[in-house]
């Protein structure tokens, strides 16, 4: 293989996480000579999908806390006695450290659609959302899931709802369809408790929040949540429904999560002439003096020279190029990821009569303690690509470290099981790991030829911040009008799936 | 999400044709297959040839009704042939329209309980039906295709035992489920649903009342908003209750079942009117100046009626809270309060003026209408 040494490049990107790959289809069409790197020797960088041998050795390389990792704490678990029975081969598990959930209503659909990429991702739909309140040790008590009302005919069905909540839940639901118009109403409570708005100018009790609150897949807890936040969100769930296929407004990307846009998006930037090595990181970086080009030595010593040097923060923090990252804005989430040895269908009816059969389900575990966030897990069944058929992948996450939050997970995934019906799951394989991310990268910033990409939100829905910011990346390397951003003619001889 | 149907080509649209002389080709192309097809016909040539021209010109035009008259013919004349040649030595001739050999034939037929020509169209209804369903999807509300669809099955009801008959108009019921499930509103979907139910109930000897009923159900909680489910499960509801034999309490549980269900779909939303038309049939079931009076509660007694008024005009108006701005409130409140006057029920005057005078705020378009109810309901200042 030839030496990258003495190369010369338009575009560098240091990795193939989720938005750098998107530069990298954003890119494909332009003529630039691109260099796509990853220090891994996996695509995906944080947003990968992994076997489950290749979670172990990623658990194992993130077990302790180093400094300034993105990752740490992490560490694998076989609950179940029968587990290694009921395990498949590891191949038969694609576990996606990004499950985000994409809705209609933002922009990423669009874009991949225009960019000819959709042809290659399958979308399955995002069905229902759970509100679970946990068991009562002290009774027995079964744990109450409720399905939360997101549309006039879930409002109709809900047996729960008295006459009069169906009316006041409904003129919610009508307002946040149009709450744009109608600031007079909201305005003055944009910084203050959501909860508190609903029970002034809506006449909404504080126990018909819970479901509300679970809408805005918040990671703050629920008294720190105000309206400003909570009605964007909303509204995007609630006119999302119905675009994609009655009953049901979010996808998941099937077959690992954003790790397989990832692929699609770096497969397209190789096709557009990129040149892709894996297990290549960037040692030193440093601004040549009086010119337009970055100076970038590889891991292997290679010199290379390029005139945009692209990246999640992360791995552009070795280069010390990034712009100083305050630290006061990280925060710690912990996640895991389970296996489970039930299809849960509980939790998947379909999204309409004769409608498509959902393959994702959200479910959120508020805390007792009103001050400490909720658990959001996010249940996936095989249908998603990620395990055999017969069993089905939880992901939970919430907004605590793992002293705190290892614990509340493992509650949170407990009570789910307990809430199936019929015979009892198990827990055949647990992942946990703590994660950091930094508040003030959640935008694209740009100093001298490096640009910081925009690394995705907490909470695991897919933002309209990340495609915006690739955009803005996009423009300042290629100078061209926004219109034309992941606008592509299909290739010729190109695939036609459809 | 693909379907995993071959798509159709959508040649009739206009296509992708951007110069004056595609156009010109493709409409030149369009009417040679329109007069080879019709000269054709004109000249009894029946051929597998001639059908499948007509397959291809319907592709692109299946709003040409006389094609499918074309086509029906042509099968018609398939038909006779396959029972005037009722031996299964009858070699068929060449490039007749024609499925399969003829010793598979005889064993299939034998299998299925059919005669050999039987059998034969069977297989042809069968084809012709699944071969329509590309075209179907892409024009769904085309009066032709959902025409011709009924003639085939009609002709299977016709040609074959009622046990093979049935079956072809159940494969039916399933597609027209997910035609409707589509598009919960095509009433084409709706009106068809309702012959297929009625030749399975035929051919069956049974009664699907229940199962449709409980179809209603679910189509109205997958939308509210749906004026052909309501109506359906209005028309069931006479059969459904004498299936069951019900007597006058079993009736009475019926009709307030129904009226709780519309009242918690009236409360989630007033707005709807397909809602109201509902509520208005339930009530014209007590109203002895409707047809429709008796086919839920019977017997009825005017006490039985009063009550009933009493109860809605209370709901009702316990709806206006938060919904003051909806007319058909402020309807139905004047309607239901003017019959439960007659019969004697205490109507304070000054809430019907109220209401009128809400109405003609929110309606100031149909003043002339209010003026004539503020007459026959003698609400007029002297």
């Amino acid at each position: 293989m030839e030496t990258l040494d003495g190369t010369e490049w338009d575009v560098v990107i240091a990795d193939t996480g989720f938005a750098s790959s998107l530069l990298a289809l954003s890119l494909s069409r332009s003529g630039k000579r691109i260099l796509h790197l990853d220090p891994n020797e996996y695509y995906g960088g944080a947003e990968a999908a992994f076997s489950l041998a290749e979670a172990e050795t990623w658990a194992l390389r993130w077990s302790e806390s180093t400094d300034g990792a993105t990752f740490s704490h992490a560490s694998v678990t076989k609950p179940s006695l029968s587990g290694d029975s009921k395990l498949l081969s590891s191949r038969a598990y694609s576990l996606a450290l990004a499950p985000h959930l994409i809705y209609a209503r933002s922009n990423n659909v669009p874009a991949l659609v225009s960019s000819q990429c959709h042809n290659q991702l399958d979308f399955q739909a995002v069905g229902s959302w759970f509100v679970l309140n946990p068991f009562d040790d002290a009774l027995t008590s079964s744990s109450r899931l409720i399905r939360v009302p997101s549309s006039r005919e879930d409002v109709f069905q809900d047996a729960s709802l008295a006459l009069k909540a169906k009316r006041a839940l409904m003129k919610f639901l009508r307002f946040v369809a149009s709450y744009e118009e109608q600031t007079e109403t909201w305005n003055d409570s944009r910084d203050q408790s959501f909860s508190l708005f609903l029970e002034q100018k809506f006449g909404l009790p504080a126990a018909s929040h819970e479901p509300i609150m679970a809408l805005t897949m918040s990671t703050t807890p629920a008294s720190s949540t105000t309206t400003g936040f909570a009605l964007p969100r909303i509204a995007q769930h609630l006119r999302s429904i119905g675009i994609f296929g009655p009953g049901f407004g979010a996808v998941l990307p099937k077959w690992g999560g954003l790790a397989e846009i990832a692929q699609v998006a770096c497969r397209a930037g190789a096709v557009g002439g990129g040149v892709y090595v894996l297990n290549k990181a960037i040692k030193e970086a440093a601004k040549v003096e009086q010119s337009d080009t970055i100076a970038l030595t590889l891991d292997g010593n290679e010199r290379v020279s390029t005139t945009w040097l692209c990246g999640s923060t992360e791995t552009t923090r070795w280069t010390g190029c990034t712009p100083a990252v305050s630290e006061e804005d990280f925060t710690t989430i912990s996640r895991s990821i389970s296996i489970v040895s039930s299809p849960l269908s509980h939790l998947f009816p379909p999204t309409s009569e004769g409608g498509v059969t959902p393959a994702g389900a959200v479910v959120v575990v508020p805390s007792p303690d009103a001050s400490e966030p909720p658990v959001h897990i996010l249940v996936h069944t095989s249908d998603a690509g990620e395990c055999p058929m017969d069993q089905s992948v939880a992901y939970a996450s919430v907004a605590l470290p793992s002293d705190t939050g290892y614990p509340r997970l493992e509650r949170a995934i407990s009570d789910l099981l307990l809430s199936a019906e019929d015979a009892q799951p198990e827990l055949l394989w647990t992942l946990r790991y703590q994660q950091r991310t930094n508040l003030s990268t959640q935008a694209l910033r740009e100093s001298g030829g490096l640009i910081n990409l925009p690394a995705l939100r907490d909470d695991l829905v897919l933002d309209d911040s990340v495609l915006d910011g690739v955009r803005q990346a996009w423009q300042s390397i290629t100078s061209e009008e926004q219109s034309v951003f992941m606008k592509f003619e299909a290739r010729e001889g190109g695939e036609e799936e459809e | 999400m693909s379907h995993g149907v071959p798509r159709v080509g959508g040649e009739g649209e206009g296509g992708v044709a951007s110069s004056q002389d595609k156009i010109k080709a493709r409409i030149k192309a369009y009417k040679e297959l329109e007069k080879d097809v019709t000269d054709r016909i004109k000249n009894e040539d029946y051929s597998n040839t001639t059908f499948q021209l007509t397959s291809t010109l319907l592709s692109q035009n299946p709003e040409y009704y006389t094609i499918w008259n074309h086509r029906r013919l042509l099968l018609q004349h398939v038909f006779a042939r396959e029972f005037s040649t009722s031996s299964p030595d009858n070699p068929t001739a060449e490039g007749t329209l024609s499925t399969s050999d003829d010793h598979a034939d005889t064993t299939a037929a034998q299998k299925a309980g059919l005669s050999p020509s039987q059998h034969e169209i069977s297989l042809l209804i069968s084809e012709d039906l699944s071969s329509l369903l590309p075209l179907l999807k892409q024009y769904p509300k085309c009066y032709w295709i959902w025409n011709h669809r009924s003639w085939l099955l009609t002709k299977a009801t016709t040609h074959l035992p009622a046990a093979s008959a049935i079956k072809f108009w159940q494969g039916e019921l399933a597609l027209v489920g997910k035609m409707l499930a589509l598009d919960s509103r095509n009433f084409h979907g709706w009106g068809y649903r309702r012959t297929v139910v009625e030749a399975i109930e035929r051919l069956g000897d049974i009664s699907m009342a229940e199962k449709e009923f409980e179809y209603t159900t679910k189509m109205i909680k997958t939308n509210l908003s749906n004026f052909s489910a309501w109506h359906y499960r209005s028309q069931l509801i006479p059969r459904l209750l004498n299936e069951r034999n019900a007597r006058r309490e079993a009736r009475a549980k019926f009709l307030d079942g129904e009226f709780e269900l519309i009242t918690s779909a009236l409360y989630t939303d007033p707005y709807d009117q397909s809602l109201w038309f509902y509520h208005q049939f339930l009530m014209a079931t007590l109203d002895t100046t409707n047809p429709q009076a008796g086919i839920i509660l019977s017997p009825c007694t005017n006490s039985d009626r009063k009550m009933y008024l009493e109860q809605e005009v209370t709901s009702v108006r316990e709806m206006l809270d938060g919904a003051e701005d909806c007319k058909y409130i402020y309807q139905a409140l004047l309607e239901y309060a003017r019959r439960w006057r007659d019969l004697g029920g205490e109507v304070e005057k000054t809430d019907m003026k109220e209401w009128l005078g809400e109405l003609r705020k929110l309606d100031p378009l149909r003043e002339g209408r209010w003026r004539d109810l503020e007459k026959v309901l003698g609400l007029e200042v002297v």
